[in-house]
């Protein structure tokens, strides 16, 4: 069975339920607050390194594509307004209307500064000893570009 | 983006690294949360109680696709998970779980039961089965002999110090 065809390691059904984005928001000021930025950091890292770690394991295979798979999956679970455009250099994904951003807003009117870090330091712990980088770009409130390109 | 769907996943690391700060970081943390709770659930469950309770965790069961059973009775609510998604996908996972993973759910429902002057008794049964009964009555004798029933009883931030 082809790669693409092959059922992802996480794969979600039923509903989804968005107010775990603010768990994750209170989470994220809390552990700052009590522990500083670098412990949040690393946290996210594990998640990168540990629970993603098939995802990464494909990166090690030269195989980028089952993050744009992931991508595909989770947010449009979501309903998330995103893009995703692959050539032969990168792969591309806009996020237009990011969901979880959004309804972190809506439920506390206030997300937190380093709220997309999750992103951000998952993508480079995910990529981070493989031969492609995933980069992050912040374009707005609940709006970003991640890049996956092969290191030069 | 974290999916919501692997929110607990996360949760998990969480845990797994205030369990190396000690037992007292991981209550002031369930308390954290347990207050981001109150926002869905103090109100509600003060005004209108067991029925309150019990519209919370039909609406908990749909959204976060639980396998569970909800009894409303006049003395009390009984919640009988069959299949916890989320320790089912703590379990399902490429990072090892945290060994105390359940505790957390006391750990947060715990301390908004105590601000409605309902009384809960949650039994996890087993820490490494996706399963547990929470409970919830409106007398403290009732809730006390539950307690002797249960086979793996939660505490939480609060409960040691008032007994």
């Amino acid at each position: 069975m082809p790669d693409h065809e092959k059922p992802m390691r996480y794969h979600e059904g039923g509903n989804v339920h968005l107010d775990f984005h603010g768990a994750t928001n209170t989470t994220i000021d809390y552990i700052i607050a009590q522990f500083g930025v670098e412990v949040m950091d690393e946290i996210f890292a594990k998640v990168g390194r540990e629970v993603y770690a098939d995802l990464r394991q494909h990166l090690l295979a030269d195989d980028p594509s089952e993050i744009a798979r992931h991508w595909e999956h989770f947010f449009g679970r979501e309903n998330a307004d995103f893009s995703i455009e692959a050539t032969d250099d990168e792969i591309v994904l806009t996020v237009r209307h990011c969901t979880a951003y959004h309804h972190v807003q809506k439920l506390t009117g206030a997300v937190s500064p380093h709220f997309c870090d999750q992103t951000i330091k998952t993508n480079n712990a995910m990529a981070a000893g493989t031969p492609f980088c995933i980069d992050t770009e912040i374009t707005g409130p609940g709006a970003c570009r991640q890049v996956i390109r092969r290191r030069s | 983006m974290i999916p919501s769907d692997h929110f607990p996943r996360f949760y998990n690391e969480v845990f797994k690294f205030l369990a190396t700060q000690g037992h007292a970081a991981l209550e002031q943390y369930w308390l954290e949360i347990s207050k981001n709770q109150e926002r869905h659930t103090l109100e509600l469950f003060k005004t209108r109680g067991l029925t309150g309770m019990h519209e919370y965790w039909s609406h908990i069961r749909d959204e976060e696709n639980c396998d569970l059973d909800l009894e409303l009775h006049d003395d009390h609510l009984e919640l009988r998970m069959n299949v916890c998604p989320s320790l089912s996908k703590v379990l399902d996972n490429d990072a090892a779980p945290m060994g105390k993973y359940c505790d957390h759910c006391a750990g947060w429902i715990g301390p908004i039961m105590d601000k409605t002057g309902y009384h809960l008794v949650y039994d996890v049964i087993d820490r490494t089965k996706p399963q547990c009964v929470l409970r919830v009555f409106k007398d403290r004798s009732k809730a006390e002999a539950a307690e002797k029933q249960a086979t793996l009883l939660m505490g939480w931030p609060g409960k040691r110090e008032r007994e």
